[in-house]
């Protein structure tokens, strides 16, 4: 039988680019994926004959630049084309677009209030400095504060310099980011309401919070994040839906040797005195390696995979409490024509930038109060993107498919999810984007809606949550996803964790997995 | 004339700072704008010593009466052994949980103890994290886990049981325009359990206020400031409403930070970017006073569930007065006063007028009168957010003067910049609920403020 | 997509060269003929006339008008008279350079004030507590810069032109068209701007252009003006600094005594934004300067030579950082240059280390000669390059 180096436990795009950077340093690796395709939620998938559709995330906004050089991305297939706006169609008719071009992106502003225009700039030159403050934080396997060991304590001490460094000023802001709500932060920057509320959208994504709860403004900067990597134009559309990205990743990690089986769930790993000595696959296989890493969500990995009885107490309590609660929704359409919006009728370049339901912060809180006991929202936040705009091959010649991303549609529905609930959503869905573009209904040839709980069953992800675990700040660096086993180690020898549940978290960046990979190669040197 | 100190405002902290500069030396005139019966917090012991002021407690047992839906209250008392006979009732699991949750909040509220003695220091420090590192694992992970949670979280970690943790919530949201599920309130719930005994979640109340001003020593004269007069970029006095000018080198204001320098300073002083971000100081007033002249009676808490002050707090975020609100009871000499939650400055539907303010004040007595005797036909009396603006100079009601939320706590409070007490003119000092430790502890801000003065180096010549 | 000037309908007709610009989001001729070369010669020789609408500009009114720009300002507008206009900085609490502009003092509490970038937020963040009005005429108002030596005779044919001394302002008629005239502009030469409601902006344009045909009238476009300010020794933002605003980074930013604007700075003045830092500055000295570089032509011509080409001069100003040199230490960088076709010189504007800042320093300066970096000598000399009696008198 052939011996591993290091099994891979689910093929999405972390455990990718942790297979991947683990065979370019000479481990053999095998890659076990339950469904029949690798990609996890990045996937595309004809969902209906000649419509495709990135079916889960949808678009790259994240992805770690370095991992795009360092694994090659593009030679492996990679395609990201920009997205060029985001407009915001408004319930008295009019819009609010933010574009690309400064120039133009200005003139728009000032249309609604000029000095929103003078503050867009000292406002995107901030989260820019906060971004780049941020980055390097990324790339840490997080030190545990209450270590011993003097490697991380080493670290904490270097982790201590760079704050230092970073100064008083940028630690402050950095702070302010970090606790308050994205309503309270951007008011006071911004007066008009669709700005501050589609920025605020970004705040509240995957997460069961609204624009006014505290620890919302931090994720503001994510976009920024992206703008960082300039060159790489981070925030686009993969060609080929999201799926290519997973692709790419799983082609180059093929081509340093690593080797996927897909359609291979996995039963449990095989723990021997405290050590991981390889997994059972649920057909009954045994394979043994030296190592296993986890790519599935910490509550799969060990209160699933590994079981509880293999685990500390304090663990696996932390674990129990690691909060999950997945709060959005996925409508995929399938179109005979382009919508028509009210706003700006026709065939703009509006269409090929993302579109935002989102007029102004008291309809987002609206939306979140829903949510959080338990309904999900009847006017919901909506991001739409029409993929087939940037890429006319993900449908067939003049008809369109079109992504809807839904917030707050959560997990923990009163009375459950059921297919009539899920069809109420749709409907829902469809109705709220209408009041904006009135052909929608009719332009509709087919529908998918994926709620938190199909997302649960199909990509595998607990409680539907998009992140592996929500981005909140008592879930984050060395807290995620459990005190003292942040570092992508775990309490069982031999097995690690690469997935979005381990910092820096979600959003289809792969830092996850490229972090875990160099953790792992350190160790074992 | 350049020993004199002049410390305008109202409450303990001033008071306190008055009577530390008054002891070092100076010679301090108070301007007292207001005069607030604010007896609420926790002292720290310092200021009793240094001042030789004797300080009764007042302290309620049991801490905290909470009504259950199904009838009946549930008990909360100082003796951790009634608390859990009173929680097993409920739920077992509960009682079994209380003594260790009681441990691990207290062992963080005794860091928040030391930490609130002094100005406040950045995280950044070296020494902080050397006394956080010193807590030992387990509270060190409570503490970097809990700060930022929300207290619904930290409470459903722990307890199941809904009136038990909606009575301990409401410690979470109390002033605060943010209901149980908003991150940072579980830092709240801390922050208010600040020098009470392990297992009691409601602070002491004491008679701080009236000790310092019968204790001889400052000239107190009622009156208001107009302007806090700048020359050349430092203070050189304080003119008042009743047109008088008073000259002095020193001015310490313990009314809240916006006012004292975005009103009582001529802007022009303050770099326009500071100013800028004093004025996005948020201190945002949600909680109406009810009084209702009955007999002194147990502490009642109106906060069935986590859900419950939740929902109350969704009214607040659209302007609306919650229809089922958090109500907690504090009896006085002679009357009883309701602490009335959510009730926003700024209505939704216009501004505050008498038949608003009977409406909630006939509200409170509807959701009271199953648990205070007497209040059925009660002379009631009802201070809104701008009632209480006006009486007890909270700005927009806000009690702490700023929102005690994370990014305006500790060093933060309420800007970075002022978080030393110390102010951009110089000569003029804040104090008061609006800078560090903030509202619920009091007296601390006013003793660190005048130990800073008095350790920073000598003043020019005034 | 882009913005257009109220004088576009008749700047688009001209543009034979379809050669646009943007400017502060509009839309702007940089030649209007195929080359610019008449057009600069015009500003020399004769009279040019420029759209220079995009400036962003600001009616301040009230009571404390005077007392918010003086506090924004490093100049002392207090003390300045109706009448008169200000060419001045102005800075952020550091002492950093946020943009440059003039304010005119209309009458005693009325000013307009010209920017380079948008300044709305920040003057009210500095209206704070003080009666006054802040109104945004950026787009409400047109503006046209007429200069060169013909400039006065043209508008004499056109009205009734008061004597208007350097840095002064007047309202008046011109050929019936209520205006604002002030003598003011980028070139370094006798030279006006004209302000204008943007209703009468085309009516305007046309009595001018017919007006100024017989003195040798051309309409000019950016490039040639670029030539005229760096002729000037006049800085241009984003060019010639980073305003601080912008600056990601300390280092990027520059106080006024670093962009040889320390005679715009009133330390007398009790308060204005960034005082406490200036002052502090001044005290310690300057770390650079912003002088003016003449690159030697013999040794511009050797370096050609040695190549066997003859010598070659930029087409255009040029706007790039260009590395200069002291014997094998960079010691600073020059930001704008360029050939002056007037003065036969080879030109630029420098940002120096202060000891290196001495007129008559000797200097080099990095060229490219024929894909190879090679140093020209250069030394340093006084701004303006360029300076005619008829521009003050």
């Amino acid at each position: 039988m052939k011996r591993y180096d290091v099994i891979v436990i689910g093929g999405g795009h972390n455990g990718l680019v942790c297979a991947a950077y683990l065979a370019r340093a000479g481990k053999r690796v095998l890659v076990l994926e339950r469904r029949e395709r690798v990609g996890g939620a990045a996937v595309s998938e004809e969902v209906f004959p000649g419509f495709r559709f990135s079916v889960f995330s949808y678009v790259v906004s994240l992805l770690r630049p370095e991992i795009i050089r360092e694994l090659d991305l593009p030679r492996h297939g990679l395609h990201i084309l920009p997205l060029e706006s985001t407009l915001t169609p408004l319930p008295n008719g009019d819009y609010l677009a933010q574009w690309n071009d400064h120039d133009r992106n200005r003139r728009e502003l000032a249309r609604h209030s000029l000095r929103d225009a003078e503050a867009y700039d000292e406002f995107g030159l901030l989260l820019h400095q906060m971004a780049r403050v941020i980055q390097p934080i990324l790339r840490m396997a997080p030190p545990d504060p209450a270590s011993l060991r003097p490697r991380e304590l080493l670290e904490l001490v270097r982790l201590g310099r760079y704050f230092e460094h970073i100064g008083e000023k940028r630690f402050n802001a950095l702070w302010k980011l970090l606790t308050m709500s994205s309503a309270d932060y951007l008011d006071e920057w911004f007066e008009t309401e669709a700005l501050k509320a589609t920025k605020a959208a970004s705040g509240i994504i995957g997460t069961l919070l609204g624009p006014r709860s505290p620890g919302t403004a931090y994720v503001l900067l994510h976009h920024y994040m992206g703008e960082l990597d300039g060159v790489f134009r981070a925030w686009g559309f993969a060609k080929g839906g999201n799926g290519s990205v997973s692709a790419a990743i799983a082609a180059a990690a093929t081509s340093f040797g690593a080797e996927i089986r897909a359609s291979c769930p996995v039963m449990n790993v095989v723990v021997q005195d405290g050590k991981a000595r390889g997994v059972v696959l649920e057909g009954g296989e045994e394979i043994s390696a030296n190592g296993v890493v986890s790519g599935a969500d910490p509550r799969r990995t060990f209160l699933g995979l590994v079981g509880e009885k293999h685990l500390p107490e304090a663990f696996v309590q932390s674990i129990r409490r690691f909060k999950f609660r997945g709060a959005s929704a996925k409508v995929n359409l399938a179109l005979g024509e382009l919508p028509n919006f009210t706003c700006l009728p026709g065939r703009g370049a509006h269409l090929r930038g993302a579109v935002s339901v989102s007029p102004s912060v008291a309809y987002l809180e609206r939306a979140y109060d829903e949510g959080k006991y338990g309904e999900f929202s009847r006017r919901p936040y909506m991001d739409i993107v029409i993929p087939s705009m940037l890429d006319p091959a993900m449908a067939p010649p003049g008809k369109h498919v079109m992504s809807i991303f839904v917030q707050y549609a959560p997990y923990q529905q009163r009375g459950g999810w059921t297919d009539e609930r899920r069809e109420a959503l749709g409907d829902a869905v469809v109705d709220a984007l209408s009041e904006y573009a009135p052909n929608l209904k009719s332009a509709i040839l087919h529908r998918q809606v994926i709620t938190p709980a199909d997302i649960e069953r199909v990509v595998g992800l607990s409680e539907g949550n998009i992140f592996q675990g929500e981005l909140s700040l008592q879930q984050m660096f060395f807290l995620r996803p459990a005190p003292a086993w942040a570092r992508y180690r775990t309490p069982i020898e031999g097995l690690w964790q690469c997935g979005a549940g381990t910092h820096p978290g979600g959003g289809v960046m792969g830092a996850s997995g490229r972090n875990a990979a160099f953790e792992l190669l350190r160790e074992r040197r | 004339m350049s020993d004199r100190a002049i410390v305008i405002g109202a409450g303990v902290d001033a008071l306190v700072a008055a009577h530390l500069l008054k002891r070092a030396g100076r010679d301090v005139i108070f301007i007292e704008e207001k005069n607030t019966e604010d007896d609420g917090g926790w002292v720290p012991p310092q200021i009793a010593r240094e001042l030789g002021l004797e300080l009764h407690i007042k302290t309620h047992d049991p801490w905290a009466v909470v009504p259950l839906p199904q009838g009946g209250t549930l008990e909360l008392w100082h003796d951790m052994g009634r608390t859990v006979e009173a929680l097993r009732r409920l739920s077992p699991r509960d009682a079994a949980s209380w003594p260790q949750f009681c441990a691990r909040t207290a062992a963080i509220a005794r860091l928040f103890e030391q930490l609130y003695g002094a100005a406040p220091v950045n995280p950044l420090n070296v020494q902080l994290a050397f006394r956080v590192r010193r807590l030992g694992r387990q509270a060190m992970e409570d503490l970097m886990r809990l700060l930022p949670m929300s207290v619904a979280e930290l409470l459903d970690d722990w307890f199941e049981c809904d009136a038990l943790k909606g009575a301990l919530a409401a410690m979470g949201i109390v002033h605060l325009q943010q209901g149980p599920r908003s991150a940072g309130t579980a830092f709240r719930l801390l922050h208010h359990h600040v020098g009470s005994p392990q297992g009691v979640f409601r602070p002491a109340r004491s008679n701080l206020g009236a000790a310092l001003r019968a204790r001889p020593g400052i000239d107190i004269r009622a009156g208001a400031a107009r302007r806090i007069v700048v020359r050349d970029g430092r203070v050189s006095g304080v003119a008042l409403a009743s047109g008088e000018e008073l000259a002095a080198p020193l001015v310490v204001s313990g009314t809240d930070p916006r006012r004292t320098l975005l009103e009582l300073v001529e802007p022009g002083w303050l770099e326009p970017e500071f100013a800028r971000a004093l004025g996005h100081v948020r201190r945002r007033g949600v909680v109406a006073r009810v009084s209702f002249k009955v007999a002194p009676c147990a502490r009642v808490v109106i906060a069935p569930s986590l859900d419950y002050l939740e929902r109350a707090y969704d009214a607040s975020k659209y302007g609306r007065v919650s229809v089922e609100p958090y109500i907690e009871v504090i009896s006085r000499e002679n009357a009883v006063e309701a602490h009335f939650q959510y009730a926003p400055y700024r209505r939704a539907d216009g501004a505050w007028d008498s038949d608003r303010r009977s409406e909630l004040g006939e509200l409170t007595r509807r959701l009271l009168s199953p648990h205070v005797g007497g209040i059925a036909d009660a002379r009631v009396d009802v201070q809104t957010p701008p009632d209480l603006e006006l009486a007890a100079g909270w700005p927009e009601g806000q009690a702490y003067h700023a929102e005690l939320a994370l990014d305006q706590a500790l060093w933060m409070r309420p800007l970075p910049e002022l978080a030393s007490y110390r102010t951009p003119i110089e000569g003029l000092w804040l104090c008061g609920p609006g800078t560090h430790p903030g509202g619920g502890v009091a007296g601390a801000s006013g003793r660190n403020c005048a130990r800073e003065i008095l350790r920073s180096p000598a003043r020019r010549a005034g | 997509m882009l913005k257009t000037t109220p004088f576009h309908e008749r700047t688009v007709a001209l543009c034979v060269s379809h050669a646009w610009r943007r400017w502060a989001g509009y839309l702007v001729a940089s030649s209007y003929e195929l080359s610019h070369e008449r057009e600069y010669h015009a500003i020399r020789a004769a009279a040019a006339l420029f759209d220079v609408s995009p400036l962003y500009k600001y009616m301040i009114r009230g009571r404390d008008a005077a007392r918010l720009l003086d506090r924004v300002v490093t100049r002392d507008v207090m003390r300045a008279q109706v009448g008169q206009v200000l060419y001045t900085p102005w800075c952020d609490a550091a002492g950093k350079v946020l943009d440059d502009g003039t304010v005119a003092r209309l009458d005693e509490t009325v000013f307009r004030m010209t920017a380079a970038e948008p300044n709305l937020r920040w003057l009210e963040a500095n209206a704070l507590g003080l009666q006054v009005s802040i109104e945004d005429a950026s787009e409400s108002m047109a503006a046209l810069s007429l200069q060169g030596p013909n400039s006065r005779a043209i508008l004499q044919a056109m009205g009734d032109l008061p004597a208007l001394k350097y840095f002064r302002l007047a309202e008046t008629r011109l050929r019936g068209i209520p205006v604002s005239v002030s003598r003011t502009g980028y070139t370094g030469d006798l030279g006006y701007e004209i302000w204008v409601p943007a209703g009468e902006a085309l009516a305007l344009w046309d009595r001018l252009i017919e007006a100024g045909t017989p003195y040798g009238l051309q309409p000019a476009g950016m490039l040639a003006l670029d030539v005229a300010r760096i002729e000037a020794g006049l800085m241009l933002i984003d060019v010639d600094y980073v305003p601080a605003r912008k600056a990601l980074i300390e280092s990027q930013t520059s106080s006024p005594y670093e962009l040889d604007l320390g005679w715009t700075v009133n330390l007398e003045k009790e308060r204005f934004v960034g005082k406490r830092a200036l002052a502090a500055e001044k005290e310690r000295g300057p770390q650079w300067q912003f002088v003016g570089i003449e690159v030697g032509w013999e040794d511009l011509e050797r370096l050609y030579a040695e190549v066997g080409l003859a010598t070659q001069l930029p087409q255009q100003a040029w706007r790039m950082s260009v590395p200069i040199y002291s014997g094998a230490e960079q010691k600073g960088y020059a930001t704008s240059g360029g050939w002056s076709p007037l003065l036969k010189r080879y030109i630029a504007l420098a940002h120096l280390r202060a000891p290196w800042a001495r007129p008559g320093t000797p200097l080099d300066m990095e060229i490219t000669v024929e894909h190879r970096r090679r140093r020209a000598a250069a030394r340093v000399v006084r701004k303006p390059f360029f300076d005619p009696e008829r521009k003050r008198a």
